[in-house]
């Protein structure tokens, strides 16, 4: 509020702020908060050896206009009487790591005196006490989360002067939010109907499962059967809350799957170009997936050797480089085994396999099988919450945009290049396609070489969000193929589709059943589909096998 | 694809006499029955004979190769190609192993060690009545024979073939493999079988049993060898290799070929899970690492090495390349996958036809005919 003033009149503000306890005394300290009323620490002290209860409960209302150095002595105190270190002799002591002082001097102390026992009651009274405590002193930062939770429990244990305080003092946003939601769940156990209505109104404008909960909880309390006033308040934010926990509930799930779909989506769209194209199915394409992790690994390595400054945009700078490494592999491997079997697919089947085994050795023998440590960089951790309990985490958002990415490249090179028309040709109908002049073995080449770049695409994705080890790529072939045959032969839009689907179904289902069943039911769902449909969602026209 | 007329396909005999098996091999698996049980038999007692360890991997490479023949006699004779085999040979070693467990219950009184495990203290109720032997057989041949059925109409029904169906045998096999993977289901989860102690009511770690066992599947092998080199020279078998080289027309002739695929598929099966009711007693565990897509792969990399459409090619294959596979993994464990891939890359590009193209060149070259090796050149 203040910033919003002007400077001069800050000025004149800050001018009767240094006046005013001058002119007016003893009245006005009362309302400037801190450091005005000294704590009867004697008393305190005297008091948690005698009744701890009320002297907790005078102490935590005396929490919002302490002075720092009362709050440090109620710190150390409460700390010493739930630590059983506080000794009620001829005068009240505290032992410590050295030996025994006096809790109101700190000067060496007798330690012979009894030490009071808590009961159940106090001490959850202490308990609250010694987290406000922790908020309102310098502490670690564990310390105060841990502060937190205890006051996430018993809100209403800590007066709202108390917790206004903390939330000013909070070190960042994320614990003053946290302290400002406990100050309006603590108020929602007010006396005053305005301020409970107040805090309920607040509740919903922050709808998430817990804050329903809360609400929700209100529904048994006498004012709401009494008050018409509070029940509608509370009826009307149940209401908004519980829409808006539904709809965050629907988009997380969307979102998860769109997730899951992206990466099946890109593990599968260089499946599906060379299915299309060849009629092959490439069982090498989970090892290309791999191969392309174990590429951004090594970028990863030169970056951290070479600049380390720029590691943390490996991801970004692997790019290039996996893509046209897998590619070359790719192409090698099309002209050394797959290039001679194309009249019999099914034995390029077993070829690719055997490939596929080559490929995972030569990288175990290489890098040993280990998973690879690969950094999170800032772009793909944490996350933002959007709507309630919808939390969109980077690293998901990342995968989304990067097969949003390779889904366009895709469709511009098959769409808009010549190579792509080639291609496109070659699938529809290989024997016209030759006739009128493509070379139909070397689109073949090219495109296997785009399939396996493609496939080293998806291994960069996955790299800093899954496993990264040599039998990565077996995980993936099984899904991959699901979705191509699904999507059709060939067809982009269909193995856009099929990726949907089956990323959403994955989603839907996993929760409730878990994840076998899922792939149980996608592999029925499958099966029954190809009954109507035997070649897929999108059938490419003119071939049929 | 080699064009061929169905109509001589009906009518000729089918390509080759050594198509369906050659007697050589046919005789080799006779004479290592004989061996077996004369000269494994008095190891029971003496010192004498092949030792207990080359008794048991003849057993085993027996019931490898049994697996094998039965998935030649589908994607060699009618051109379909599973990647799931794995399955039913599943079907069978966990049958046979339930079976074994169950008869170890009657003398011990406790039941395996994994439903201990689940907390509980009596068999499940689709455990009933595998403690009789005659009635466990006919569960793995009717379960077996079951899903393959349920599975085999659905597909060829719709006329879903070739690469389709492979990929569709192996994501079903993986989903076996994700099922029972879970502890849950009565059937071991993710450790399996073990523990098994009595065959028949005698005690399965001894030197007699192991005899006895090999025996049993040299002998079932030899039988499934017989029986199916007759099944495929028969008419029924003609009229397989018919509906693979050209199904529309003899369809158009009148035939039902879904019921003509349908039974030599479900037929198929039942051989795997008879060899993995063999396999699993002499290897003593089952978990379900039967069922992981590799294994299935493998199956079909015997017969490819063998030589497809060959019985006898796939028992070559299967004992050749598990031969290897034994010897390796001892030797040089971690050589074994480059061997493997390279065998295979080396097969399929230069031998299309297995090691019987090597046999048909050596044949060649000592002045015989080259012509079948022609002929039977790349089925789809």
């Amino acid at each position: 509020m203040f910033s919003r003033l002007t400077p001069l009149l800050r000025g004149l503000l800050g001018l009767m702020a240094v006046l005013t306890p001058l002119v007016c005394g003893e009245a006005a300290a009362q309302g400037a908060g801190a450091a005005e009323v000294p704590l009867d620490r004697a008393a305190i002290a005297a008091g948690l050896c005698t009744d701890a209860g009320d002297t907790l409960d005078r102490a935590a209302d005396a929490l919002g206009d302490a002075s720092d150095d009362d709050l440090a002595f109620l710190r150390r105190i409460t700390d010493a009487l739930m630590g059983r270190n506080l000794v009620c002799g001829e005068t009240v002591a505290i032992k410590s790591g050295g030996g025994t002082v006096d809790a109101l001097t700190g000067a060496p102390a007798d330690a012979s005196g009894k030490t009071p026992v808590l009961n159940l009651r106090n001490r959850a009274s202490a308990e609250n006490l010694g987290a406000a405590l922790t908020l309102l002193t310098p502490s670690s930062a564990s310390d105060r989360d841990r502060a937190l939770r205890v006051l996430a429990r018993r809100p209403q244990g800590v007066s709202a002067a108390a917790l206004a305080r903390a939330a000013e003092a909070a070190l960042d946003d994320a614990s003053r939010a946290a302290i400002e939601e406990l100050a309006v769940v603590a108020s929602l156990a007010s006396e005053d109907v305005s301020e409970r209505i107040a805090a309920v109104e607040a509740l919903a404008r922050t709808p998430n499962r817990r804050n329903l909960g809360r609400l929700e909880a209100l529904k048994g309390e006498p004012a709401y059967e009494g008050d018409t006033a509070f029940r509608d308040a509370v009826d009307a934010a149940i209401g908004e809350a519980s829409t808006w926990v539904r709809i965050a509930d629907a988009l997380s799930v969307l979102f998860s799957g769109l997730s899951y779909a992206s990466i099946l989506f890109i593990a599968a769209v260089g499946l599906a170009i060379v299915f299309g194209l060849m009629g092959v199915i490439n069982l090498a394409h989970g090892e290309f997936i791999m191969i392309g992790a174990y590429v951004t690994f090594m970028v990863q390595e030169v970056l951290r050797a070479l600049a380390p400054a720029l590691v943390d945009w490996y991801l970004i700078l692997a790019i290039p480089f996996t893509f046209l490494v897998t590619a070359a592999i790719g192409v090698a491997i099309e002209l050394l085994v797959v290039r001679h079997l194309y009249r019999r697919p099914l034995m390029t089947l077993l070829a690719t396999w055997a490939v596929s085994l080559f490929l995972v050795n030569i990288v175990r023998v290489t890098f040993g099988t280990q998973n690879l440590a690969f950094a999170t960089p800032s772009y793909i951790s944490g996350g933002f919450t959007l709507i309630g309990d919808f939390i969109v985490t980077q690293n998901r958002l990342f995968a989304i945009v990067f097969a949003l990415v390779v889904l366009a490249a895709t469709w511009l090179i098959l769409k808009k290049t010549p190579f792509g028309l080639n291609v496109r040709a070659v699938t529809q109908n290989r024997e016209m396609a030759s006739a009128i002049g493509i070379a139909t073995r070397r689109v073949d080449m090219l495109a296997f070489g785009l399939g396996s770049g493609l496939a080293g695409l998806a291994g960069l994705a996955l790299a800093p969000i899954y496993n990264v080890n040599p039998l990565m790529g077996t995980n993936f072939i099984i899904e991959s193929f699901m979705v191509v045959v699904l999507g059709g032969v060939g067809s982009l839009a269909g193995t856009l589709i099929a990726a949907l689907g089956i990323g959403q179904i994955n989603v839907l289902i996993e929760p409730i059943w878990g994840a076998v069943a899922a792939k149980v039911i996608v592999l029925l769902l499958i099966i029954a589909f190809i009954q109507r449909r035997p070649e897929g969602l999108f059938a490419a026209p003119g071939r049929r096998k | 694809m080699t064009p061929r007329d169905p109509l001589a396909a009906l009518f000729a005999a089918p390509a080759g006499a050594s198509r369906g098996g050659s007697p050589a091999v046919i005789g080799a698996v006779a004479l290592a029955l004989v061996a077996v049980v004369v000269l494994g038999g008095p190891l029971a007692g003496s010192e004498a004979g092949l030792s207990p360890y080359m008794v048991n991997l003849v057993g085993q490479l027996a019931a490898f190769a049994l697996l094998a023949v039965s998935l030649d006699l589908i994607w060699g004779f009618a051109g379909i190609l599973s990647l799931g085999h794995g399955l039913y040979f599943a079907i069978g070693g966990y049958v046979i192993a339930m079976h074994l467990l169950k008869h170890g219950y009657e003398t011990t009184g406790t039941v395996p060690d994994f439903m201990q495990f689940m907390g509980w203290s009596e068999f499940p109720v689709y455990w009933f009545g595998l403690e009789l032997f005659p009635y466990a057989l006919v569960v793995a041949v009717a379960a077996a024979g079951l899903v393959a059925f349920v599975f085999g109409y659905v597909s060829f029904r719709s006329r879903v073939g070739g690469v389709y169906f492979a990929i569709i045998t192996q994501a079903l096999v993986y989903v076996a493999m994700l099922l029972m993977f879970r502890n849950d289901t009565g059937f071991g989860g993710n450790n399996g079988m073990t523990g098994f102690s009595v065959i028949f009511g005698y005690p399965i770690n001894t030197p007699g049993a192991a005899m006895a066992m090999s025996a049993a599947s040299l002998a079932v092998l030899l039988a499934a060898l017989l029986g199916t080199r007759a099944l495929v020279r028969s008419q029924f078998g003609r009229l397989v290799l018919a509906a693979r080289d050209d199904e529309v027309r003899l369809k158009t002739l009148g035939y039902d070929t879904l019921r003509i695929k349908l039974a030599l598929w479900c037929l198929s099966a039942v051989l795997a899970a008879l060899a993995g009711m063999l396999y699993v007693p002499q290897v003593g565990i089952i978990n379900p690492r039967v069922l992981s897509p590799e294994l299935s792969i493998e199956i079909a990399v015997w017969v490819a090495v063998g030589g497809r459409g060959h019985l006898t090619g796939a028992v070559i294959g299967a004992v050749l390349v598990n031969a290897l596979k034994f010897w390796l993994s001892t030797n040089a464990p971690e050589l074994w996958p480059f061997i493997l891939s390279g065998l295979v890359i080396v097969v399929v590009l230069v031998l299309p036809n297995g090691l019987t193209d090597l046999s048909a060149a050596v044949r060649g070259a000592m002045g015989r005919t080259g012509r079948r090796a022609a002929a039977r050149e790349a089925t789809p």
